[in-house]
C-alpha cells in the first residue's frame, strides 16, 4: 500500500524547502530502473519483494520487454526523516521540518533517448548519478554528467551493482576500496571540468557522505555516514570526525587501540578503516551466506541486531542474503537520505539556476520570481515533455512550476520555442483544465501546484508541439529552450500501404513527434513522410510506436538514409552575377566557406539572429575575426531565418538597396533550405552581395524581379565557389576487452571509421575505443560488431559533427560522391543531373 | 580563387546601350510545300466547314511553334473563302496554346476560331471552332515492331492512345497489331469530354474504372505531364512511344514520384493561410462560377483568398505578390499544370489539388485520383456547417478562476505536416471570424473602448481582416518611405489651413505677412 496520500503531498508542496526534485541519470545497464524500485517499495508504491526486479518505472510494455529505459517517468515520495539530528546535517539550507516530498524522475540511459535526460533535467535540481562498480565510469555517465552541470543540477552518486564485484569477481576488500576510490576519482575528474562558479564545488566525496554504495537488485545500500552514526556511538565519538575515519588513509591500530594515518604496525600491514569497519561486516555476511554457514548467520545476525520473520530465516543461499542486507542496510534509506541532506531545494536551487533558465532581464517580475521561487508571483512554467495519456492523442504537459502557482481553470499565456516579447508569434491563451501529480504510470489529481513542484496538465497539449513556456505575465520572456546534446540525422521514410489509411498516419505522425522531444516528422519536397531519429535505436523504437500505437496501420518503411548539408570548400572563382527576367537589376554576390566554429556557435544558439545586432557584431570580430563592418551587416541567417548560412551585405552605397532586401532575404532563405545540388540545407556557407544594380522604378525592382534574381545567384555563387556535401558523423565509443579488439578495429575500417584515442580502463580488462564513423556507414554497425567480437563489444554513438564527404566533386556523376548526388536526385524525383552554373549565372 | 588583377566590373558601363545590339531571333520562313501544307493543315477540310457555317470573319490560332507557316494558311484559306471573308491570325495566345483564345478572337470580332495543333478540348462558352490537329508523320511498321518488343504477350490487355497530332495513326496502328495475333488491343476515340474515364478519349468497349486498371497504356508520341498524372492510377502501366527518338519509355515509376511531390505541395498549401487564385482561361465554359465556387471553399476553410489574373504565367509575375502563400490556378486540364516549377518562389496547384488540401486532415487521402483542370470541381456541394473543433471534454467543467491572463481562449494551432512543425496562421480568417461578434457588440457601446487584440489576431481595414495588410506591418522591414498616418491620432485628420501665397511672402490666413 502506498503510505502516503496526496493530501499529504499537496501540504509538502506548500513548504518549498522540504521538497527535492530530482532525476536518476547513468550509463545504459548501470541499474537506475532497479534502484528505482527500491525507492518506490519504501514509499509503498511496489512491494518489497518485487523490488529489483519490478523496474516500476518502466511502464511501457517493450521497456520491459527489452529490459531498457525509453522513456523518463517521474513519480512522487514521502519520506519522514526519523532522526532530528540528521537535520542538523542539511547544510546551506534552510528547513521545515522532517518531512520531505522527493519528486524523482527515472531516466533512459541509451544514448539515443538522452533527449528524454535533457527534459527530465531541466525540471529537477539534483541528480542521482549510478555508476556500476565494475564497469565504472562509461561514455554515457560523462554525457549526463555533462548535461547535469550545464543545467546546474547538482549530483550525487551512488555506486551500484557492489554484489557483482563480490559474488561474480570475488574481490578482496582491499581491492574493492581501490576500484571505489577509481570511479569516485573519475567521476570527480568529470565533474570539475565542467566547473561552474555559481554551483560551487560539486565534487563528490564519500567522507562527505555525498557517494553511496549499494546493490539495486540486491536492495541494499550505504553511506558513509550511516556507519559513522553507528560507530559513533559505539566508540563515543564526533559523528562527523568518524566519517573522516572511515574512508582514505585511516586505519585503526588495533595493538595501541589508536587511530593512525600509518598503514603498517610492527611491519605488518593494518586493515583499512573502511574495510575494516565498514565492508567487514558486509563481506562476513557473503561469506557465510553463500557458503550456507547456519551458525555463523546466526551470530551475525545477533551481533548486528537484525530480526528477521521466520519466513525470511527459511530462505537460502541469494534470497537469504538479499532479505538479510536490505534489513541491515536497506537501500531507500541511504539513498532518501543521502538526497534530503545534500541536494538543493527548489529555492535553493533557483537562485543559481534562475539565469540559466530565463531569457529575459534578471530584473523582471518573472525573473525575480524564478529566483525566489515565489508561489505568489506571476506563473512561470516550463513544459519540457509530453506524455501520453490514456485517451488515444491526448497528453499531459509535463513540466515544472519555477514560479507561481498553477491550478485547474486558470487562463495562461502559452509561448511556444519561437514566441518573441510582444510580437503574436507562437503565443496561445488557454485555460488550464486540470492539474495532475505524475505518478509513475499514473495520475493523481490535484487542485494546484505551487512553485517548485513538478506537474502535469490538462488541457493544452494541442498548443505545445513538444515544449514551451507558460505564463501569466504579460512581460515574461521564454525560459529557455532545451539543447539536446543528440540531433535527428538517421531517417526513413513511411508510407501507407493503402491510400486510405493516409488520415490516420497523419494523425499518427503528430502524435508520434509530440511524444518524443527528439524525434522529428515531415514531409520532404518529393513527397515523403520522414521520421527523423538519433540512432537506429530511437528511430526503431519511434516507427514501432507509429505503426502500432499512433497511426495503426500497416505501413511500408524505407531503409534508413542520412541527412546531408550542402556547402563550398572554397570562394567562389569569380563574382556571380544573375540579372532579373526583364534585365533592369543585377546582383553581384560570392560565396564562402564559414568557419566551423562559428558554425558550431549558431547552431548551439551562442550566435544567433535575436541577438542585438552590435553586441553580435562584437562577438564575431573577437572570437571569430570577422571584420566589424560586416559583422554589422549581417541581413540574416537562414535557413528558417536561424541556420548556419549568413548573408551580408557587402555594398556601398547603392541605392533603394533595403527596398529590396525583404525580396532578397525571401530568396536567401528558400535557397538555403534547398541548395543547388541536391535540394539539401545548406550549412556553413557565408554570401557576400558585393553590388546591386537596380531599376529606378519601384515596379521594375519588385519582389518578382529580385526574389527569383536572388536565388539564381545564390546559386551560381555557391556553384562556382567549389561545392561539396556534408555528411554527419557519430562519434563511437566501444567499451571492449582486448581480446576482441581486432575485431572492432576491422568493423571500424572496412565502414570508414577511425579511431582517435584508445585507453584502457585502469583495473580492467576493458578498453575504451572512441572513434569517428559516419552516419551513413553506421547502418546495421551494432550487429555487425557484435558478430565480429562474439558480442563483447558495446558501442554507444552519438552525433558529433559534420564532415565533407569525400570522394570527389558533387558535381560530376562519375565520382562516388557524384554518385550518391545522382541517387538522391533519383529518390527526389528531380532531374538527374545537377543543372550547371549557367542555368545561375548571366553574362553582363 | 583565380587572382583578380583589377578589381571586377560591377555595372554595366552606360554606352552599353548604345553599342550592342541586341540579336534578333531570325525570322522563321515556313518551309512546306502547298501540297503538304494543304495536308498537314486540313485546308479543304477548314474551308467546307467555313462555307458551311458561312462565317464571314474567321481567327485562325497557332501555337507558337507553328507561326511561320500562318500567313501560307492564312493565304490558302483566304484564296478559296468567299471575298467577304476575313481572316486573322491571332499571334499571342494569352493563357496556353492549347485553350481556345475566345478573348482574343473577340478583338476581332471573329465568329469562329480555326484552332491548329495540340488542344485540350475543353469546352468553350462562346465561340464555336474548328480544331485542326495538324497531323505528324509516324513510322508506323517501326511502331508495331516496338510495341512488340515491349508486349512480347499476344493477350496483353493495352489500350492504344496517341496525342491529337498523332490521333490518325491509331486505328491502323491497332489495326497492324490485330493482324499480328494481338487479342486484347483497344483502340480510343476522340471525344470532347475531360471528365470521361481517359480524357476526351472514348474507348469501344464499356469497362469500368476497376477493369481499365487492368488494362495498360500505350501512349504514342510524349504526352503532356498532366496526361501522364492523371493516367497513372487509372491504369495498371504506362507504355510511351516518343515520337521523336522512337523508343518506348515506362514512366510509371516517375510519374508516381511526380504524384507525390504534387502531394508535397499539397500539404504546402493545406498550412498556408493566403492563396492566391490565379485565373488562366475566360473562356472556359464554367470557369467563372469555379473561380467563385473556389473562393467560398478557400473561405469556408478559413483562408484568405485574392484573385489574380497575370496572363501566361512565370515566375517573376507570381513572385511580385509576396503575401500570397501558394497559388491554384484556375485554366484547362493540360494548361492549369505548372510542370517546371522549381522556380517558382511559393507552390502552384491545380483546382482538384486544391480541393484536397482544403479537406480536413482526417479526410485528406492522396494517391488515388488526379485531375488537371476545374472540370471535376463539385459545384453542387452545400458548405458543410463548421463545428468548431471544441472537444467536449475541452469545454466541460472548466469554471474560470479569478487569476490568470485575461483574453479570449485562443483557437489551437494546426500541426503542418510539411514541416512538422505547429502553424498558427493558416486559418486567419477563421480568426477574425471568430472575434466579429464581439466587434459588433462593443461598436455600440462606448468608441473609448480600447479593444485588447487577442493574440494572433489579424490587421482589420475597415472591419475587415486582411492578411495582406498583416503581412504589410509584420513581414516586411521595408514599408515604404513611411507616411503621415498614425493610429488613433485625431490630430492628424484635422483640416488645417496651409500658407499661400508667392516666395516673397505667403500669407497665412488672414493676412499676416511671414
Amino acid at each position: 500500500m502506498v503510505n502516503f496520500t496526496v493530501d499529504e503531498v499537496r501540504a509538502l508542496m506548500d513548504k518549498p524547502t522540504n521538497v527535492r526534485n530530482m532525476s536518476v541519470i547513468a550509463h545504459v545497464d548501470h541499474g537506475k530502473s532497479t534502484l528505482t524500485d527500491s525507492l518506490l517499495s519504501k514509499a509503498g508504491i511496489i512491494s518489497t519483494a518485487k523490488a529489483g526486479d519490478a523496474r516500476a518505472t518502466d511502464t511501457r510494455a517493450d521497456e520491459q520487454e527489452r529490459g531498457i529505459t525509453i522513456k523518463s517517468t517521474a513519480i512522487s515520495l514521502y519520506h519522514n526523516l526519523e532522526d532530528e539530528e540528521d537535520i542538523k546535517d542539511i547544510v546551506g539550507q534552510k528547513t521545515d521540518g522532517r518531512e520531505f516530498l522527493i519528486n524523482l524522475i527515472d531516466s533512459p540511459g541509451h544514448v539515443d533517448f538522452s533527449s528524454e535526460v535533457t527534459a527530465a533535467l531541466r525540471v529537477t535540481d539534483g541528480a542521482l548519478v549510478v555508476v556500476d562498480t565494475v564497469e565504472g565510469v562509461c561514455v554515457q555517465t560523462e554525457t549526463v554528467l555533462r548535461q547535469a552541470l550545464g543545467e546546474r543540477i547538482k549530483p550525487v552518486v551512488v555506486i551500484n551493482k557492489v554484489d557483482r564485484a563480490l559474488l561474480e569477481l570475488q574481490v578482496s576488500k582491499e581491492d574493492l576500496y581501490q576500484s571505489f576510490s577509481r570511479t569516485i576519482e573519475s567521476v570527480n575528474v568529470v565533474i570539475s571540468t565542467y566547473f561552474d562558479k555559481s554551483l560551487g564545488d560539486v565534487q563528490v566525496y564519500p567522507d562527505r557522505g555525498t557517494i553511496a554504495f549499494g546493490s539495486g537488485l540486491h536492495g541494499w545500500a550505504f553511506t558513509i555516514r550511516q556507519f559513522a552514526v553507528k560507530y559513533a556511538k559505539k566508540f563515543g565519538v564526533d559523528k562527523n570526525k568518524m566519517m573522516e575515519r572511515l574512508w582514505g588513509d585511516n586505519y585503526f591500530n588495533p595493538h595501541t587501540k589508536k587511530w593512525t594515518k600509518n598503514g603498517t604496525h610492527e611491519g605488518k600491514q593494518l586493515e583499512r578503516a573502511f574495510c575494516q569497519f565498514i565492508l567487514d561486516p558486509i563481506f562476513k555476511i557473503f561469506a557465510a551466506v553463500m557458503n550456507f554457514k547456519n551458525d555463523e548467520i546466526n551470530t551475525l545476525l545477533e551481533k548486528l541486531q537484525l530480526k528477521l520473520s521466520t519466513e525470511d530465516r527459511q530462505k537460502e543461499g541469494k534470497q537469504l542474503l538479499k532479505v538479510v542486507l536490505r534489513t541491515f542496510i536497506p537501500a531507500a534509506d541511504a539513498l532518501l537520505e543521502m538526497m534530503i541532506l545534500h541536494l538543493p531545494s527548489p529555492v535553493t536551487a533557483q537562485k543559481y539556476r534562475a539565469e540559466t533558465l530565463y531569457e529575459g532581464p534578471m530584473d523582471d517580475e518573472a525573473a525575480i520570481g524564478i529566483r525566489d521561487c515565489d508561489p505568489k508571483a506571476p506563473l512561470m512554467l516550463y513544459v519540457s515533455k509530453m506524455v501520453p495519456t490514456s485517451d488515444k492523442g491526448r497528453f499531459y504537459a509535463f513540466g515544472r512550476v519555477f514560479s507561481g502557482t498553477v491550478k485547474s481553470g486558470i487562463k495562461v499565456r502559452i509561448q511556444g520555442p519561437n514566441y518573441t516579447p510582444g510580437k503574436k508569434d507562437d503565443l496561445f491563451i488557454k485555460a488550464i483544465q486540470r492539474t495532475v501529480l505524475m505518478m509513475g504510470g499514473k495520475v493523481d489529481p490535484i487542485d494546484d501546484m505551487p512553485a517548485g513542484n513538478i506537474v502535469g496538465l490538462v488541457g493544452i497539449d494541442q498548443f505545445l508541439l513538444k515544449s514551451g513556456t507558460l505564463t501569466t505575465s504579460e512581460t515574461a520572456h521564454n525560459l529557455k529552450v532545451m539543447k539536446f546534446s543528440v540531433s535527428p540525422v538517421v531517417q526513413r521514410s513511411v508510407q501507407v500501404k493503402n491510400a486510405q489509411d493516409l488520415p490516420k498516419l497523419v494523425e499518427g505522425l503528430k502524435r508520434l513527434s509530440k511524444s518524443d522531444p527528439c524525434v522529428l516528422t515531415y514531409t520532404s519536397d518529393s513527397g515523403e513522410h520522414v521520421v527523423a531519429g538519433a540512432g537506429e535505436l530511437h528511430l526503431e523504437i519511434c516507427l514501432n510506436d507509429l505503426q502500432n500505437d499512433h497511426a495503426a496501420v500497416p505501413l511500408i518503411i524505407s531503409d534508413p538514409v542520412v541527412q546531408y548539408r550542402e556547402t563550398v570548400a572554397g570562394k567562389s572563382s569569380m563574382t556571380a552575377l544573375s540579372k532579373s527576367p526583364n534585365k533592369h537589376n543585377r546582383l553581384y554576390m560570392v560565396a564562402e566557406p564559414m568557419d566551423e566554429e562559428l558554425s558550431l556557435a549558431i547552431e548551439a544558439g551562442k550566435v544567433s539572429a535575436r541577438d542585438d545586432f552590435k553586441a553580435r557584431a562584437r562577438v564575431l570580430a573577437d572570437d571569430y575575426g570577422w571584420d566589424v563592418t560586416d559583422a554589422r551587416k549581417i541581413w540574416c541567417f537562414g535557413p528558417d531565418g536561424q541556420g548556419a548560412n549568413l548573408l551580408v551585405d557587402q555594398t556601398k552605397a547603392v541605392q533603394y538597396l533595403n527596398e529590396i532586401k525583404d525580396s532578397v532575404v525571401s530568396g536567401f532563405q528558400w535557397a538555403s533550405r534547398e541548395g543547388p545540388v541536391a535540394e539539401e540545407p545548406m550549412r556553413s556557407v557565408r554570401f557576400n552581395i558585393l553590388d546591386v544594380t537596380l531599376h529606378a522604378d519601384a515596379i521594375h525592382r519588385g519582389g518578382g524581379q529580385i526574389i527569383p534574381t536572388a536565388r539564381r545567384v545564390l546559386y551560381a555563387s555557391m556553384l562556382m565557389a567549389d561545392p561539396a556535401l556534408l555528411e554527419p558523423v557519430y562519434l563511437v565509443e566501444i567499451q571492449v576487452p582486448e581480446n576482441a579488439m581486432g575485431g572492432v578495429y576491422g568493423v571500424l575500417t572496412r565502414r570508414r571509421g577511425h579511431v582517435f584515442n584508445e585507453e584502457q580502463r585502469p583495473g580492467t580488462p576493458l578498453f575504451n575505443i572512441k572513434a569517428y564513423l559516419p552516419v551513413l556507414e553506421s547502418f546495421g554497425f551494432n550487429a555487425d560488431l557484435r558478430a565480429a567480437t562474439s558480442g563483447q563489444a558495446f558501442p554507444q554513438s552519438v552525433f558529433d559533427h559534420w564532415q565533407v564527404l569525400p570522394g570527389g566533386s558533387p558535381l560530376d556523376p562519375t565520382t562516388k560522391t557524384g554518385a550518391i548526388v545522382t541517387e538522391m536526385r533519383k529518390r527526389k524525383g528531380i532531374k538527374e543531373n545537377v543543372p550547371g552554373v549557367d542555368n545561375y549565372y548571366d553574362k553582363l | 580563387m583565380a587572382d583578380l588583377a583589377a578589381p571586377p566590373v560591377l555595372s554595366t558601363p552606360d554606352d552599353h546601350i548604345l553599342t550592342a545590339e541586341p540579336p534578333l531571333p531570325a525570322a522563321q520562313k515556313s518551309t512546306l510545300s502547298a501540297d503538304v501544307l494543304s495536308r498537314i493543315y486540313e485546308i479543304p477540310r477548314t474551308i467546307d466547314s467555313l462555307v458551311a457555317g458561312g462565317y464571314k470573319r474567321i481567327a485562325l490560332q497557332f501555337p507558337d511553334t507553328q507561326l511561320p507557316d500562318a500567313p501560307a494558311v492564312s493565304t490558302a484559306l483566304s484564296e478559296q473563302l468567299p471575298p467577304d471573308a476575313k481572316v486573322h491570325i491571332l499571334a499571342d495566345t494569352s493563357y496556353s496554346a492549347c485553350c481556345v483564345d475566345e478573348v482574343a478572337a473577340e478583338h476581332v470580332e471573329a465568329e469562329v476560331v480555326v484552332h491548329y495543333g495540340r488542344a485540350c478540348l475543353s469546352p468553350t462558352s462562346r465561340l464555336p471552332v474548328i480544331y485542326v490537329y495538324t497531323a505528324q508523320e509516324l513510322d508506323l511498321p517501326d511502331a508495331v515492331n516496338k510495341f512488340e518488343s515491349e508486349f512480347p504477350d499476344k493477350a496483353a490487355k493495352v489500350i492504344v492512345m496517341a496525342d491529337l497530332t498523332y490521333h490518325h495513326h491509331v486505328a491502323p496502328l491497332v489495326e497492324s497489331l490485330k493482324e499480328k495475333g494481338y487479342t486484347g488491343i483497344q483502340p480510343t476515340e476522340v471525344v470532347r469530354d475531360p471528365n470521361g474515364l481517359i480524357p476526351n478519349r472514348s474507348i469501344p468497349l464499356d469497362l469500368t474504372a476497376d477493369d481499365l486498371r487492368t488494362y495498360s497504356l500505350f501512349h504514342v508520341s510524349d504526352p503532356p505531364t498532366s496526361v501522364l498524372l492523371a493516367l497513372s492510377s487509372r491504369f495498371a502501366s504506362l507504355h510511351v512511344l516518343s515520337a521523336q527518338s522512337s523508343t518506348v519509355e515506362n514512366p510509371t515509376m516517375r510519374t508516381a514520384g511526380l504524384l507525390r511531390r504534387r502531394f508535397a505541395r499539397v500539404l504546402s498549401l493545406a498550412s498556408s493561410g493566403v492563396i492566391g487564385i490565379l485565373v488562366n482561361t475566360l473562356s472556359i465554359a464554367n470557369s467563372v462560377s469555379s473561380i467563385d465556387n473556389l473562393r467560398r471553399k478557400i473561405a469556408d476553410a478559413g483562408k484568405k483568398s485574392y484573385t489574380v489574373v497575370v496572363g501566361r504565367l512565370n515566375p517573376a509575375k507570381l513572385a511580385n505578390f509576396a503575401e500570397v502563400e501558394g497559388w491554384v490556378v484556375v485554366g484547362c486540364w493540360e494548361g492549369g499544370l505548372v510542370e517546371e516549377d522549381s522556380g517558382y518562389w511559393r507552390p502552384v496547384i491545380t483546382p482538384f489539388e486544391m480541393e484536397v488540401a482544403l479537406m480536413k486532415e482526417e479526410d485528406r487521402i492522396w494517391g488515388g485520383e488526379w485531375w488537371g483542370g476545374i472540370e471535376k470541381l463539385s459545384l453542387a456541394k452545400e458548405p458543410k456547417e463548421e463545428k468548431l473543433e471544441v472537444r467536449e471534454d475541452d469545454a466541460a467543467d472548466v469554471h474560470d478562476a479569478d487569476e490568470g491572463v485575461e483574453g479570449e481562449e485562443s483557437m489551437p494551432p494546426e500541426y503542418d505536416l510539411r514541416t512538422g512543425k505547429l502553424v498558427s496562421h493558416s486559418r486567419p480568417m477563421r480568426l477574425a471570424v471568430r472575434d466579429s461578434p464581439d466587434v459588433k457588440t462593443k461598436s455600440g457601446d462606448s468608441e473609448a473602448l480600447i479593444r485588447r487584440a487577442a493574440p494572433g489576431e489579424v490587421v482589420s481595414i475597415n472591419g475587415v481582416a486582411s492578411p495582406g495588410a498583416e503581412f504589410l506591418r509584420s513581414g516586411r522591414t521595408w514599408q515604404g518611405l513611411g507616411s503621415d498616418f498614425q493610429e488613433n491620432n485625431e490630430a492628424s485628420t484635422v483640416v488645417e489651413e496651409g500658407r499661400r501665397g508667392v516666395a516673397r511672402g505667403y500669407v497665412v490666413g488672414e493676412g499676416e505677412k511671414h
